[in-house]
């Protein structure tokens, strides 16, 4: 794996612009922190350099404004304001586009106006800097110089810069030592040599500044022209003693004694990459099936030793897979931080207050499922703080407090991570969702529908209660889109709410995405695995109920129609079916689906390997596993073959 | 005989950067991602350069640049810090701390190796 | 010329590639681009999929495509016997490095082809779409067929080809 400074850079700079970000979150609610001003003038300062470095210049000279107008407000310049931190939250926005490198300049052009304003709203004044000049010389240079006492104990190696000197062109030198104590008081580390040198050569005057670099600041020095003969040489500009006495550091010293025992706190981590996490996955989940064919083995034979050895294995294996599905886990306070910024744009937009309480942040689930949460999750928490919550007068009027609550909190509860969503709002308007499910078709005039199906409508394609689409929640994605990615998640949602008094919105996501418990089916001469948490039960059917239900797809479950789909018929396997065929019923959310297959060979535990690109096209399977005799079996997608099942029995149902 | 040369910067990308740019010269370069672990492996082993960030939590460069100096064995050992152009007062601060040289971000791999030269010279 | 469809290959430098025999043609593939050659393993079948990548194969725990030429060149497909084989390559495709287990009836040998035997295929006289070919190498009295493999397989990842149904 070759190492790639710019890579890395990305991944810092995405988690320096988190950290800016939360630090100026925290300063909105405390501008007068000045911990907070400098962490976050600090993230800004490495965000600039690193960017500089790394070739991402219009990131650099982006940053560099808001640097620059932190510094005033780091100096007591300029005093933090909402409306300068707000326009700094968007330029974080646009410096991660600038990271991503698709990032248009009139946005960034637009916030820098913003920033000025916001800038000179808060301070007044202005500065501006210095430019230094720079001469050559013809013939050479007649130099005289004495270093800084300290400067050989600061690492500065006088006989290394009388060297580079050297290697100018023709040098004289000759010390002075007229600075030199008697030995009795000489300090041994001590500089106090002087030198007067000659350069002869086609020199420039910047060529022996270089050698001084370092020290020019701090020593006494004279470069003066050697004596001229042609009379059109300029009066070169002599460098000058400059001792600049340094100040100590005007720094708040306990703010970082704070930061500190904050830091220590953490424990030591380790960064590795996401992919050698997903390797070692990888590797373990070859161990798990190498093992599995050694026990088979063990325990055909009757080698005792040989099936302790492998009992052994069996156990450290199954440790190991567990102790991996930790490595992965992170936890969910990564996403949830990530809220606050939205919660407060939100509140902005709306003009209303809104409060956001986040529980369980410690909780653990895997990156991936993480990563994915987030899109779902900001268009629950958009639609809350849109139609949910009302605006100040309303809640006064009915007896709530003025600023609206959103309430985050995560458990886990077995293998499975609960997230809930709730808001003290008005509630889902049942009369509204009816209304636009019979206009949409959904039900029809006058159909008892429960209390969970009527609700359950809002994850209807196309479906929006919002009398007019607004700014927030109108974005062409709908809850729809949010079921199918959680379902995608294997994962579930449901919706709870009380007129008057909000609405709560539970995901069920299970804990990882890496290895499921499995159902094994046969169906032809294929092995299949049916994710277990989508399994309902599993019914027998006979060869009688088979042939009756020939050209019809539908069975009755206990006083409910359930579409059924023949998986040896859409596999096309071309055999013919067993004698005592069964129907595994899996369901996602409230739709259902039976899936008949020839034989249920059992339960079995799986690790998730994805199909290759050239598998993209094929709907139904969401990957493959590896078994125990080293084959393949294939993972059915239970959300695509759902919603297979469904359309086409409402077809069937349409032309009756 | 190979230079050793710690880095200290809270940066992984530009650590990284710099272990790359210097060890393909051919030193041997030590990693520290803040001063107080700079400082700690500094008084640990002895390198023959350091190069330092000066803005980093948990322990600034400047003041780790200061206790390192307060070490009587680490006289003379050559320090370069990283710093932007504008900060003019951050390089007196750290000149006065007792940095012996510095290095404006953005550099260059070769504008680093020839530093390191220049201070390591024999 | 013929040989500059496949990246250096000169008239100065010979192309190593590994031949094989497939439908009763032999076909070559760079060198380069062979992962490993397997002994005929069980293949699963992914219902659903395009013809010519129809299974998988478990390629160490990794599951990869086993893809059959003679489908794309129209050639009947028979049992395998104790010469069939299962050549592991490593292709290119949208910018992704992506494994692919290629049927052969036998796996010949490594050799070099030279570019100056390299011919365009014909416009008539084969049975394939010309496309499907790089192009065709005269060598030692017989025709080696160099297929277009980033051609032939982009059709199954390109997200304009239209979704294989299972209908």
């Amino acid at each position: 794996m070759s190492e790639d400074p710019t890579a890395a850079f990305r991944i810092e700079a995405g988690e320096l612009l988190e950290q800016v970000e939360q630090g100026l979150l925290d300063l909105r609610d405390n501008l007068s922190d000045m911990g907070l001003v400098n962490a976050v003038f600090r993230g800004l300062h490495t965000l600039k350099g690193s960017g500089a470095m790394f070739g991402f210049d219009a990131l650099a000279g982006f940053t560099h404004h808001c640097e620059t107008a932190f510094d005033r407000v780091r100096k007591g310049d300029v005093r933090a304001t909402p409306d300068l931190v707000d326009v700094i939250l968007s330029a974080g926005d646009h410096m991660r586009a600038l990271v991503e490198g698709d990032a248009p300049e009139a946005t960034g052009q637009a916030i820098l106006s913003r920033l000025a304003a916001a800038v000179d709203a808060a301070a007044g004044g202005g500065s501006a800097p210095a430019p230094a000049p720079a001469a050559p010389a013809k013939k050479g240079w007649k130099l005289s110089f004495r270093l800084p006492a300290d400067a050989m104990a600061n690492g500065t190696n006088p006989l290394a810069l009388l060297d580079e000197l050297r290697a100018l062109g023709e040098t004289t030198i000759v010390a002075r030592t007229d600075a030199v104590p008697p030995l009795a008081d000489l300090v041994p580390n001590h500089c106090l040599i002087g030198w007067d040198c000659t350069l002869i050569g086609d020199i420039s005057h910047d060529a022996i500044e270089d050698v001084f670099l370092f020290v020019m600041d701090d020593m006494e020095i004279t470069i003066e022209p050697l004596a001229v003969e042609d009379a059109g040489a300029d009066a070169d500009p002599v460098a000058q003693v400059a001792v600049e006495a340094a100040v100590a550091a005007p720094v708040a010293a306990n703010d970082q004694q704070d930061r500190r025992a904050a830091t220590r706190t953490q424990g030591e981590h380790v960064r590795v990459p996401a992919e050698r996490l997903d390797e070692l996955m990888d590797r373990v989940g070859e161990l798990v099936i190498a093992q599995s064919r050694l026990s088979q083995l063990a325990h055909h034979g009757n080698d005792l030793s040989l099936r302790s050895v492998s009992e052994e294995i069996e156990r450290l294996a199954g440790e190991m897979r567990d102790t991996m599905m930790v490595l992965r886990m992170v936890p969910v306070s990564t996403l949830f931080g990530r809220f606050r910024r939205l919660i407060l744009d939100l509140a902005n937009e709306t003009g209303k207050a809104i409060e956001l309480v986040t529980e369980g942040e410690t909780t653990e689930v895997d990156k991936t499922v993480i990563e994915r949460l987030f899109d779902p999750l900001v268009h629950i928490i958009r639609n809350s703080c849109d139609h949910g919550l009302e605006k100040a007068e309303d809640r006064i009027a009915a007896g709530k407090p003025a600023s609206g609550l959103i309430r985050l909190s995560a458990h886990q509860a077995g293998g499975e991570v609960l997230i809930t969503i709730t808001d003290d709002g008005r509630g889902i308007d049942r009369e509204r969702v009816r209304a636009k499910a019979e206009a949409n078709g959904l039900i029809q005039p006058g159909q008892v529908v429960s209390e969970d199906e009527l609700l359950g409508m809002i994850f209807h394609p196309g479906f929006s209660t919002a009398a007019q689409v607004t700014n927030l929640s109108g974005r062409g994605v709908g809850m729809d889109v949010v079921k199918r990615t959680i379902e995608s998640l294997r994962g579930s949602i449901d919706v709870k709410s009380v007129a008057g008094q909000g609405s709560t919105i539970t995901l069920r996501i299970p804990l990882t995405l890496a290895i499921i418990e499995g159902l094994l089916v046969r169906v032809g001469e294929g092995r299949y695995v049916i994710p277990l948490a989508a399994v309902e039960e599993c019914l027998e059917l006979s060869l009688e109920e088979d042939l009756r239900s020939r050209g019809r797809s539908i069975i009755t479950l206990r006083e409910r129609l359930i579409p059924f789909l023949r998986l040896r018929d859409l596999f096309v396997t071309g055999t013919k079916p067993d004698t005592y065929q069964k129907i595994v019923v899996v369901g996602t959310g409230a739709e259902r689906v039976g899936l008949v297959v020839d034989q249920i060979i059992g339960n079995h535990q799986t690790v998730i390997k994805a199909m290759s690109p050239l598998h993209r096209n094929v709907a139904s399977f969401a990957g493959a596993t590896i078994l125990g005799d080293g084959s393949v079996a294939l993972i059915l997608d239970i959300a695509q073959l759902v919603a297979l099942g469904q359309p086409r029995e409402e077809r069937r149902i349409a032309a009756a | 005989m190979t230079a050793s040369i710690l880095t200290v910067d809270d940066s992984a990308s530009l650590r990284m950067a710099i272990r790359i740019a210097l060890s393909g010269a051919g030193y041997a370069v030590t990693e520290a991602s803040d001063g107080a672990e700079g400082l700690a492996k500094a008084t640990a082993q002895r390198f023959d350069l350091i190069v330092t960030d000066l803005n980093m939590p948990n322990m600034d460069g400047l003041e780790m640049i200061r206790a390192l100096r307060q070490q009587p064995a680490q006289a003379g050992i050559p320090i370069i810090f990283l710093t932007t152009e504008s900060d003019d007062a951050m390089k007196a601060q750290a000149k006065a701390a007792g940095a012996t040289g510095w290095l404006v971000k953005p550099f260059q791999a070769e504008q680093l190796i020839r530093v390191a030269q220049k201070v390591l010279a024999r | 010329m013929p040989y500059h469809k496949i990246p250096n290959w000169t008239p100065e430098q010979g192309l190593e590639v590994l031949t094989f025999g497939l439908g009763g043609e032999t076909f070559a593939l760079e060198a380069g681009i062979v992962r490993e050659i397997l002994d005929v393993m069980p293949l699963t079948q992914v219902p659903g999929a395009d013809e010519m990548a129809a299974a998988v194969i478990n390629f160490r725990g990794r599951i990869v495509p086993h893809a059959d030429l003679r489908v794309s060149f129209g050639m009947d497909r028979h049992s395998t016997t104790a010469d069939s084989r299962i050549i592991v390559i490593e292709l290119e495709l949208d910018g992704n490095p992506t494994l692919i287990g290629l049927a052969a009836d036998r796996v010949n040998e490594v050799t070099v082809l030279h570019a100056l035997d390299a011919e365009e295929p014909p416009v008539i006289g084969i049975r394939w779409p010309r496309e499907h070919i790089r192009c065709l190498v005269r060598r030692e009295g017989d025709v080696v067929v160099l297929p277009d493999l980033p051609h032939l397989f982009a059709r199954l990842t390109g997200n304009s080809a239209e979704p294989a149904t299972l209908h």
